[in-house]
């Protein structure tokens, strides 16, 4: 693409201050794109890896004062920037993070931002899945150390009648709450139906008319019938307070299909098309280099390459499947039988967003960001990062790691909780039955097998033989664009 | 500029010498530290330590104040000063006039909103709050927080007094910015998703002064996303098809006549001098007017458009479009 063919955002000669920002920002990015058509972009991991190295060994300056309860983040997000980056820890700096980890879980169960803060749901899920990165079995490993009994008490302490849950005691309802305690909860095992109970209608409740999901619904009661009795939950209104967003989109749509074995009969409905359109809508035009926005005439913003990006490879399990239909034959490219390229049956322009990343999103000293001119940081640098691989790969475990993983399932003992899990395990072989033509012309990519259930921390090992390196990366060096 | 001084240390105050500070880390050095000013250290060192002891006094509350002017996040200095507020029946106009000064200093931050929340639920008192809303508005028309805050206040109270103004507010701050997707958001959960407020029973005739209204916003500004989206929004929730406004929608997908004419048509308004036609959005509602239709032609009309906006006008989507043709084909 060429900068010369690219058309502006209309303004049909009625500026207003959307259309102004949006302008400038179009500007700023255009200058981003190289003015000769041929250089490769180019993934400058190593620069990359300085940011976070630095971040880790040296510390965070001052200024990451405003993320002091957030400090599970800042720890997550450089671990798990690494693993996309695919890089592990060396055995003294893996075990100063597992310490570094439990000094934040809180003694009545969860994790808060820092040592002795609250317990919150968001820190909960960011040091568990810190640990899942770092963490080992048995003594001084993290993960055994891990109250999961109180972190369920806890979780049960938060939940509200409407089905949604405080991020902490005293706090506000938001679906990354949601979003945090089912992947943790799932991470640990302790989902039981009594946990989630109303949480799908919860999270159905918060999808606006545009497609996209916001932070959080209004539930309103009807008044008790005896002076001291209970109010019933009303099914309307429970308007949306907030539009569609990016952020709230990916977190209540991962909550959903988390919540699919668990969905009550008759099942609250989620519209799908008009998620899907919502979805795609949210990126960025040519002349905005195909980066995600998070809302409807806001800017695009790297963070959104993995909130809005990486939702879409969630579609599939609402049933969203283009690749189950045969491609029309215009599409097919011609002498490319290769096991990656040859492929693209996602609904998002996957080269377009890449480039975004690629051009605008990579701060020149190092690290990722939101957009030029801005400083690059911790949290954009992962989601840029994790935006870029999903904007690449279509990774799922191979038939022989998903029979492993099962394999290793233990039952709890407890039967509810046994038979929900066959179900659900039916219901995946469902959705996976008739994709079979593409299964094996993709490569299986085995370490991203995060939704398996309850497996210890090692088995997420990035293709074993982890602890052996240090700092060394196993990609090439610079990763060159896959379109 | 003056450079403001720091506040003396906590550790080097008498009135505060009863209270031993905690540090972060008892242990090893953490990994990823932040570099700390001292100032912060300090004042968090004293509110591990009240909080530990469980202190709830007038002190706590400068303290807690002065961590939260440090790093508006730190969710549990608001969680204890919440505590604090009603274990020693602070005043609580006193509470929302600090309120108010760190609304408007830090409104991107969750805690902001929510400890207002909370205090306005304690006093019940929200007379003035749809007011200062309005106000906190003029620096940031888009900010999340503060309009999931004024639906709160809407929704919560359920008072008809507080909702009186509501669509007044929203012509206000349409007129400001028509594509301020925050304002559309807004004007839908006022008109469709609070239930029927006074004024409004209606309903034929709310939906008829929607559509135009947006009609209106359209041929304003054609390329305006939140407003098809509101458009869309309106017919769906009303179950109405959408070829309900399909001889409004038509001049929009294709290009700019010279010769506008003065045609005055309330129902249909058309496209300004200014518009940059065809408008993308209205070749897509055209498509799904066709794909409703649901006939063979009809469909052909339909994937004809869809395959000008994969191919033309809309190439970034073009994987998508692609998607609507096979689904529409399948069915078929």
């Amino acid at each position: 693409m060429t900068s010369t063919t690219m058309r502006r955002t209309p303004i049909d000669s009625f500026p207003t201050s959307t259309s102004s920002t949006q302008a400038e920002t179009e500007k700023i990015l255009l200058d981003h794109l190289p003015k000769d058509n041929k250089a490769a972009p180019t993934l400058q991991t190593q620069a990359h890896m300085q940011f976070l190295i630095r971040n880790l060994v040296q510390g965070f300056p001052a200024r990451y004062t405003s993320q002091d309860a957030s400090q599970p983040w800042l720890l997550y997000w450089t671990l798990e920037a690494f693993s996309v980056l695919q890089v592990g820890l060396d055995p003294g700096n893996r075990q100063k993070a597992v310490d570094t980890i439990m000094a934040w879980q809180h003694p009545d169960g969860g994790f808060g931002g820092g040592p002795h803060q609250a317990a919150h749901l968001l820190p909960t899920y960011a040091a568990v899945c810190a640990l899942a990165i770092v963490g080992k079995p048995g003594e001084g490993g993290g993960w055994d150390q891990i109250d999961r009994k109180k972190m369920y008490n806890f979780f049960m302490s938060l939940k509200q009648p409407d089905g949604s849950f405080f991020v902490a005691h005293h706090s506000e309802v938001d679906v990354r709450g949601i979003y945090c305690l089912l992947v943790t909860a799932t991470l640990l095992d302790i989902i039981t139906p009594e946990l989630v109970e109303g949480t799908s209608a919860f999270v159905a409740s918060l999808q606006t008319y545009e497609g996209g999901f916001s932070s959080a619904s209004q539930p309103y009661y009807a008044p008790s019938t005896s002076p001291n009795g209970p109010s019933a939950l009303l099914e309307s209104p429970r308007p949306p307070l907030g539009e569609a967003h990016g952020g709230y989109t990916f977190c209540a749509l991962a909550s959903w299909v988390m919540l699919l074995p668990y969905l009550p009969s008759p099942a609250p409905k989620i519209n799908k098309m008009s998620l899907l359109r919502w979805l795609v809508q949210m990126q960025g035009s040519p002349v905005e280099l195909g980066g995600f926005k998070g809302r409807t005439n806001k800017l695009v913003d790297g963070c959104y390459s993995w909130w809005v990006g990486g939702a879409f490879a969630l579609l599939e399990s609402i049933g969203i499947n283009p690749s189950a239909i045969p491609a029309p034959s215009a599409d097919k490219q011609e002498g490319k039988d290769d096991d990656w390229s040859d492929i693209d049956d996602s609904l998002l322009n996957r080269k377009a967003l890449q480039e975004y990343i690629l051009f605008a999103g990579q701060h020149p000293a190092g690290g990722l960001r939101d957009k030029p001119p801005k400083n690059a940081d911790s949290y954009h640098t992962l989601s840029c990062l994790a935006g870029l691989s999903s904007a690449q790969h279509k990774v799922f475990p191979s038939p022989t790691r998903r029979k492993a993983l099962l394999d290793s399932w233990k039952s709890t003992g407890n039967s509810t909780n046994e038979e929900l899990r066959k179900a659900y395990v039916r219901r995946r072989a469902l959705l996976h039955r008739g994709n079979g033509h593409r299964d094996h012309r993709r490569r299986p990519v085995e370490p991203s097998e995060r939704n398996a259930p309850s497996v210890q921390p090692n088995n997420y090992a990035h293709g074993g033989n982890d602890d052996v390196l240090l700092w060394a990366s196993r990609a090439s060096a610079n990763r060159q664009m896959n379109s | 500029m003056i450079p403001v001084p720091s506040p003396p240390l906590y550790s080097t105050r008498p009135e505060w010498a009863d209270v031993v500070p905690i540090p972060q880390y008892e242990k090893a050095n953490p990994l990823a530290p932040i570099l700390y000013s001292e100032e912060y250290k300090d004042a968090t060192d004293y509110l591990r330590a009240v909080v530990k002891s469980g202190e709830k006094s007038e002190r706590v509350l400068q303290l807690t104040e002065h961590v939260i002017r440090l790093n508006p996040a730190h969710y549990s200095a608001w969680q204890y000063r919440y505590e604090t507020v009603v274990a020693i029946q602070w005043p609580l106009e006193t509470e929302i006039a600090l309120m108010d000064e760190l609304a408007d200093k830090y409104l991107k931050t969750y805690q902001v909103w929510h400890h207002r929340r909370l205090i306005l639920t304690l006093s019940k008192e929200a007379r003035e709050e749809l007011a200062f809303v309005a106000k906190i508005l003029q620096q940031d028309e888009k900010n999340y927080h503060t309009w999931a805050h004024r639906q709160w206040i809407l929704a919560f109270y359920n008072d008809d007094a507080l909702w009186a103004g509501e669509l007044d507010f929203v012509d206000t701050m349409m007129n400001k910015d028509v594509r301020n997707n925050s304002v559309w958001h807004h004007r839908f959960f006022v008109v469709f998703q609070s239930g029927v407020r006074e004024g409004e029973e209606n309903r034929e005739r709310v939906v008829r002064r929607e559509l135009i209204y947006t009609k209106q916003n359209i041929s304003l500004a054609p390329n305006n996303a939140s407003a098809w989206n509101y458009l869309r929004g309106v017919l769906e929730f009303t179950k109405l098809p959408l070829s309900t406004v399909a001889t409004f929608v038509t001049p929009y997908t294709v290009p700019l006549p010279e010769n506008l004419g003065d045609i005055v048509d309330v129902e249909n308004p058309p496209p300004g001098k200014g518009a940059e036609l065809p408008c993308v959005a209205a070749i897509e509602f055209q498509a799904d007017i066709y794909e409703e239709e649901a006939q063979s032609e009809s469909i052909e009309e339909a994937v004809r458009l869809w395959k000008s906006l994969a191919e033309e006008h809309d190439t970034i989507r073009k994987k998508y479009w692609e998607y609507r043709i096979q689904q529409a084909l399948l069915r078929t």
